[in-house]
């Protein structure tokens, strides 16, 4: 009698998939990432669906109120500020600016800092040991108070803003490459691999990035909530963006005289910030979540 | 404790060197001539150019520079704003106690409600009341402070018009410039309206300092609650058990106080952040500190001022940071030992 015997393949998903089929599970972190993607999309898509131009105004519509209000019209929908131009196609552009800066900051940020981390993480002694206090102090000043150093030295202006809160993260993004790899290369595959005869940055690139692309991903989604902060910050400062463009800090600032008869075009581009903040921030807890659970099983 | 002290004061002088190091070097990077934006002279006459050039020694090395420049700063001297002509020194002595005691407060309101917060999510893990306060501590993470600012003065202040919203304390009072610190100044005049004057300075201070506490606040909030699980699971707390104690007792005679040493541990850190958070808020506020007239000082391109007044506040920040080590070395033996690096 032939007895069969079957053997079931065992997929093992990269680490990566493992992370995400987790993710996927906790409905909050979800969410999260959905307003992310919306974000990312308006951010790119602005200009085609706003339904006006963000800087020239209607002069007969000035400080209409949201379409809610008694006095609102539903063609303004989030009503206008006091040179008539429409507060939701200003937001819509200014996602591209506060949230879409920020992104491309965190991710010119990364590189860099990963670029710089890994290299740094292979070398020993004095040089590694010199960088790491120079790290040590320079993570110790708060990102704002970096920034607006920076910018007082470059003077105000988007483009200074946005080298000042690039050159801000890349240190942080150094400490946390160059900690993760050192981490990694003490592990038992890395050193199978080492008997193979790879090379460190074969070893870098097939065995330790893979690993630690999480870890990467839940530091950049910190740093980009810090970044919104910061620019929106910075523009509300005057420091940031310029007058006529529609940064959600700066659309903030410039409603701030009229405060109390004109409360929408204070409060809404702050609740755009939250919104903003929120969404990275529920990305952020969404893979550190997932992180812990997968190191738990 | 004698080697902490060594150890830290000789970080303290190289921390120092550093920071003067890149105050000299704006002075460089500034457009401008850099014995100009050392001095703040910018009306200087040609006689009074070359007695500044003599006295910032700005013929010699540029390690001779430094050193002269580090001489002016150790005296004292921080040159001249170039927007007032007014010595910055003077105008540092006025505004720096007025953030010292607005950041003291918002770290004392932020650690006096986050840290039981944290406390209170730690012990009830994984139940509804850890998710509201982890949710709530989220939220109050990401608010941008301007915003909240705004809001809470419309609120308490247009609104309800329960909170004064602008300036350290009522023009009505006069109260004589002694130490800065506000309260303290009230304490010792002989006024006979001290006691309403004392009033009025807190109502002026309550608002501010909550707006500052919160994200703070949200920070000790995570920091409590991580460092409660980790107490909570370790071995003697369920000796501690074994032997029969009741919760209370376990919580409020071990698990607190080991708690809080690894929560005072990062108190320095998150000062940093906190008198960040503070100079955006004293520009809403209206208070008469130092983070207002830094960023008003980058308005005028006042780079003198810009210099001295990141100087001072950067050691200002590190002088808590030091102190916060201190009080964390004597309070836990095993953060005395010899750690490399740190």
């Amino acid at each position: 009698m032939a007895r069969e015997k079957i053997y079931l393949e065992e997929v093992f998903p990269s680490p990566f998939m493992q992370l995400w089929g987790i993710f996927r599970k906790t409905p909050v972190a979800m969410v999260g990432f959905c307003c992310f993607i919306f974000l990312i999309l308006l951010a790119i898509f602005a200009p085609i669906i706003a339904p006006y131009s963000p800087v020239d105004g209607n002069l007969e519509m000035i400080l209409l109120p949201p379409a809610w209000h008694p006095d609102g019209d539903v063609s303004y929908l989030l009503g206008t500020d006091e040179l008539g131009r429409d507060m939701l196609s200003r937001l819509m552009y200014g996602t591209s600016l506060t949230f879409g800066l920020s992104f491309i900051v965190v991710i010119f940020s990364l590189v860099i800092g990963v670029v710089i981390g890994s290299l740094s993480a292979l070398t020993r002694g004095i040089k590694s040991s010199f960088l790491n206090h120079f790290l040590d102090v320079v993570l110790s000043i708060p990102s704002l108070l970096l920034a607006i150093i920076i910018v007082a030295i470059l003077g105000p202006g988007i483009s200074n803003t946005v080298w000042a809160i690039a050159i801000v993260f890349i240190p942080q993004f150094i400490h946390i490459t160059r900690y993760a790899v050192k981490e990694e290369f003490r592990k038992d595959y890395v050193l199978a691999s080492r008997l193979d005869g790879a090379s460190n940055f074969r070893i870098l690139y097939y065995s330790v990035f893979p690993n630690i692309v999480e870890r990467l991903m839940s530091q950049a989604t910190l740093a980009q909530s810090a970044a919104i902060l910061d620019i929106a910050t910075l523009g509300f400062l005057g420091l940031g963006a310029q007058i006529p463009l529609p940064e959600w800090g700066a659309i903030l600032a410039n409603g701030l005289e009229r405060f109390y008869i004109a409360p929408w075009t204070v409060y809404l581009p702050g609740l755009a910030i939250l919104f903003a903040v929120v969404a990275t921030n529920l990305v952020g807890e969404g893979i550190r979540h997932a992180l812990k659970l997968r190191k738990e099983n | 404790m004698l080697t902490f002290t060594l150890r830290r004061i000789s970080l303290f002088i190289f921390t120092m060197l550093v920071l003067t190091l890149l105050s000299f070097s704006l002075s460089f990077l500034f457009p401008g001539d850099t014995v100009i934006n050392h001095s703040g002279q910018i009306n200087a006459t040609a006689s009074e150019l070359v007695q500044l050039n003599k006295a910032y020694q700005m013929d010699k090395s540029i390690v001779d520079q430094y050193g002269a420049y580090l001489t002016h700063i150790l005296n004292g001297d921080f040159g001249q704003s170039m927007a007032s002509q007014s010595p910055i020194r003077n105008e540092i002595i006025e505004l720096l106690p007025a953030t010292i005691e607005l950041s003291l407060v918002a770290l004392l309101i932020a650690m006096v409600v986050g840290i039981p917060l944290g406390f209170i999510a730690a012990i009830n893990h994984n139940k509804a009341s850890d998710n509201v306060i982890l949710s709530l501590a989220m939220l109050g993470y990401s608010i941008p402070v301007f915003w909240l600012g705004l809001l809470a003065i419309l609120v308490f202040s247009i609104g309800l018009g329960w909170l004064p919203s602008a300036g350290q304390i009522s023009l009505l009072f006069e109260i004589e410039f002694v130490t800065g610190i506000q309260f303290i100044d009230i304490l010792l005049s002989d006024s006979p309206y001290k006691w309403q004057a004392f009033s009025n300075a807190s109502a002026h201070i309550i608002l501010p300092a909550c707006v500052i506490a919160l994200a703070p606040a949200t920070i000790f909030i995570r920091l409590s609650r991580a460092a409660m699980i980790e107490v909570l699971a370790a071995s003697y707390i369920r000796a501690a058990r074994a032997k029969g104690l009741s919760f209370q007792q376990i919580i409020f005679r071990h698990a607190i106080r080991n708690a809080l040493i690894k929560i005072i541990r990062h108190v320095g850190l998150q000062f940093a952040n906190l008198v960040t958070i503070a100079m955006v808020t004293e520009v809403i506020f209206s208070w008469p500190g130092i983070g207002r007239w830094l960023i008003e000082s980058i308005y005028q391109r006042d780079y003198t001022a810009i210099q001295s007044g990141l100087l001072v506040l950067s050691c200002f920040i590190f002088i808590i940071h030091i102190l916060t080590d201190f009080i964390y070395a004597a309070l836990n033996p095993l953060a005395r030992g010899n750690q490399h690096g740190s």
